[in-house]
């Protein structure tokens, strides 16, 4: 693969709008990316990518056929592509596995904050837009040749979290799970599409370890209303209190950093916050 | 010409055979043949959009009083309000898909006592208690509508409830004792996958209950029950869509499962392990037709024929206590035997060659029979009966009987054209492009 300059990716910007400009720098930057693992380039060669080039309409649906990549059990999944610095050669094993998940990840404004909180945890940011999820991959490989060191525990996949989240993770593996600004399909023949149902918040609990925590966060508060419910109906969680929340350095992050937190911010809107812990299963189940 | 039975389901005691065409159920009676109940399914398609209709029209009517009492002083109001359009009824356009109305799946429960069925019409599901000491033996217990198309059911092992999965991937547990269906606002799933559910069990181990469920994606899902909200596990090990969940009648552990993809998998789901492969490919490929290439728009030069299996099921010969496995695949004129051994090693024993393709395959346990619906143009025998022998091998058998069951099917068609869809499971294949 040919060295990618700098310049190359530098895009005139005039008539970025215009969509074969917006795929020309993408084509780019996979070049890039593609490129990446074979030429060596200079510190901070690579500027951060830019998301006006990768936008994508916010919705996405979650029941279509997409031609998505998921591993057919957790075991046969391959950490090590994701996390290259977490893989012990000699041992042919993942040194850690992903504990913390965000579900729906966005531009990643959450997992890049999270990356240095939780620095020996391995992070993963799933995103079922494609173009999204591209950026929030440009965007930590430009961190980690930034900074060689950090940034080495976060990762981002394409995929569909309500169908395949089981094809990723064994269960009781993750400590946290988190929904922030999820899409609030409003029309009540959509409410099935919401991230948080009670059917899917068995699966949830499937995937989280007991004791771990689910952190919801809306400006919508309808769509709050609805998921602090259905957490509360279901069985195996509890509600976390507003003492807890205070407390909590991710509720902290998760408010602040994200992407559509921060646009809420500037438009001083409201956010809703609720987390939930995971009870453990009743004694008659298996 | 007569329409093939679509589904045809014997008792474990031999005495009766459930079958369906279209929107129509019988029972004959395997003794003698004669009819002794049917059921037909007097909704027409129409049933939901002239429900939406009302419940538009009642939404309207509702506006316009408030309309009325509120905006009384508002006189241009009022007037706006007889403009208002009354919805018409829609009615399909040329070259819409035709709508089907037939019943989807037939379950009877061990004891031959309980009959449950699910509707297009209204989208229900409909038990029956069966006595058949009463003229009709059919008695129509319970009609429950759903919010959307089942099209999976099972019966708890207590008889209880009805367990119901439908096409938007939920579960609904309905009461069979209770006696008033539910509002359909007022169901609530036991369990959901975001998948179109194709097919669940419940089964046991060690004194509690659980239930499977399994999706058009690759997923068979185990959760506790009627705990469902607790999962258990997953078995992973398809790599295409599923159609069929049989746990074997000799051994309550293994599972064995099947649908879009060459093989057969066989569990113990309660240790979530998978046991072995059965590949099927080498044993149907002769029997494939054009019928089985991918629709035209997904054809291409290295297309293969796709198999669908449709339909699954185990016998303990009781002579020479060997465990089998007969197989069915969709459009294929041939029923696979094959020998589960000890240590879950499955030996193929026979493949009968048919003249016809099967719709569906039933088993009477307690004959060591196989009953069969041929898709024929046949006008009096519609259905096959095939003996079990000690070896595992099949014999068509001949019996008087399949004439006079195939007689008390009343629903002609004048050509093939007119059979409603027989073959409809490779349809759950995945072709995604984006």
């Amino acid at each position: 693969m040919a060295s990618v300059d700098k310049r190359d990716l530098n895009v005139p910007t005039a008539e970025a709008s215009n969509e074969s400009k917006k795929k020309q720098y993408r084509e780019k930057r996979k070049d890039f990316r593609d490129g990446q693992k074979n030429v060596s380039f200079e510190e901070n060669a690579i500027e951060l990518p830019r998301k006006r080039f990768y936008r994508q309409r916010a919705h996405s649906n979650p029941f279509s056929d997409h031609d998505l990549a998921y591993p057919s059990r957790p075991d046969s999944m391959d950490w090590s592509q994701l996390y290259p610095q977490f893989y012990d050669q000699e041992k042919k094993a993942m040194t850690s596995h992903v504990e913390i998940a965000d579900i729906g990840c966005g531009y990643g404004g959450l997992l890049i904050s999270l990356a240095k909180e939780f620095s020996d945890k391995l992070i993963l940011g799933m995103e079922i837009r494609v173009q999204v999820t591209q950026y929030v991959q440009d965007r930590i490989d430009v961190l980690r040749r930034q900074e060689e060191d950090n940034y080495q525990n976060i990762a981002v996949l394409r995929g569909n979290a309500m169908k395949f989240l089981p094809n990723f993770f064994h269960k009781g593996q993750l400590s946290k799970m988190f929904f922030c600004f999820p899409d609030p399909h409003f029309k009540q023949r959509k409410h099935k599409a919401r991230i948080i149902t009670s059917t899917l918040l068995s699966e949830y609990a499937y995937v989280l370890r007991v004791g771990g925590v689910i952190y919801t966060i809306t400006d919508v508060e309808d769509l709050h209303n609805w998921m602090a419910q259905h957490l509360e109906e279901h069985p195996l969680f509890q509600r976390l209190d507003k003492e807890w929340e205070e407390q909590d350095k991710c509720v902290c992050i998760m408010t602040n950093s994200t992407e559509e937190g921060k646009k809420v911010s500037r438009n001083n809107g409201r956010k809703w916050i609720a987390c939930f812990e995971r009870l453990p299963n009743p004694d008659d189940c298996d | 010409m007569k329409h093939p039975f679509q589904i045809i389901k014997a008792s474990s005691n031999g005495e009766f055979l459930v079958t369906s065409v279209k929107n129509t159920v019988y029972v004959s009676s395997l003794k003698d043949g004669r009819l002794i109940g049917t059921w037909c399914d007097e909704l027409d398609s129409s049933y939901t959009i002239l429900k939406q209709h009302e419940s538009k029209l009642k939404k309207l009517e509702e506006a316009e009083r408030e309309n009325e009492e509120g905006d009384a002083s508002k006189k241009t109001k009022t007037n706006d309000s007889k403009a208002v359009k009354v919805p018409k009824i829609p009615v399909p356009g040329p070259g819409a898909p035709q709508i089907y109305n037939y019943i989807r799946t037939l379950e009877l429960s061990k004891e031959g006592d309980i009959l449950v069925l699910t509707t297009d019409s209204d989208k229900s599901v409909v038990i029956f208690k069966i006595d058949l000491s009463a003229e009709n033996c059919l008695i129509q217990m319970k009609r429950q509508p759903l919010p959307k198309r089942p099209c999976a059911v099972s019966l708890s092992l207590d008889k209880k409830y009805v367990t119901v999965a439908d096409k938007f991937g939920d579960v609904y547990n309905i009461s069979i004792d209770e006696q008033t269906a539910s509002q359909e606002k007022d169901l609530r799933p036991i369990l959901g996958h975001v998948s179109m559910l194709v097919d669940i069990a419940i089964c046991e181990h060690g004194g509690k209950s659980f239930i499977l469920s399994a999706d058009r994606d690759e997923h068979i899902r185990v959760s506790n029950y009627p705990k469902s909200y607790v999962i258990k596990g997953w078995l992973y090990g398809h790599s295409s869509f599923i159609s069929n969940l049989h746990i074997s009648s000799f051994d309550s552990n293994l599972l064995i499962s099947g649908g879009g993809d060459d093989y057969l998998c066989l569990w113990n789901w309660y240790d979530e392990k998978l046991l072995n492969k059965v590949q099927l490919r080498n044993l149907v490929e002769p029997y494939l037709t054009d019928f089985h290439l991918p629709p035209e728009r997904f054809l291409s030069e290295d297309s293969v024929k796709e198999i669908s299996i449709s339909k699954i099921l185990t016998y303990r010969h009781p002579t020479s206590d060997s465990n089998l496995l007969f197989v069915l695949c969709e459009n294929v004129k041939a029923i696979l035997v094959f020998k589960i051994e000890k240590d879950y090693t499955v030996n193929h024993v026979q493949t009968l060659a048919l003249s016809t393709s099967l719709v569906d395959l039933t088993l009477i346990e307690s004959d060591s029979v196989l009953i069969g619906s041929k898709d024929t143009d046949s006008q009096t025998e519609i259905i096959e009966f095939y003996s079990i022998k000690d070896s595992g091998n099949l014999e068509v058998l001949d019996n008087e009987l399949s004439k006079s069951i195939s007689s008390s099917n009343k629903i002609e068609v004048n050509s093939r054209e007119e059979f409603y869809p027989l073959y409809y499971i490779n349809t759950l294949r995945k072709r995604s492009e984006h």
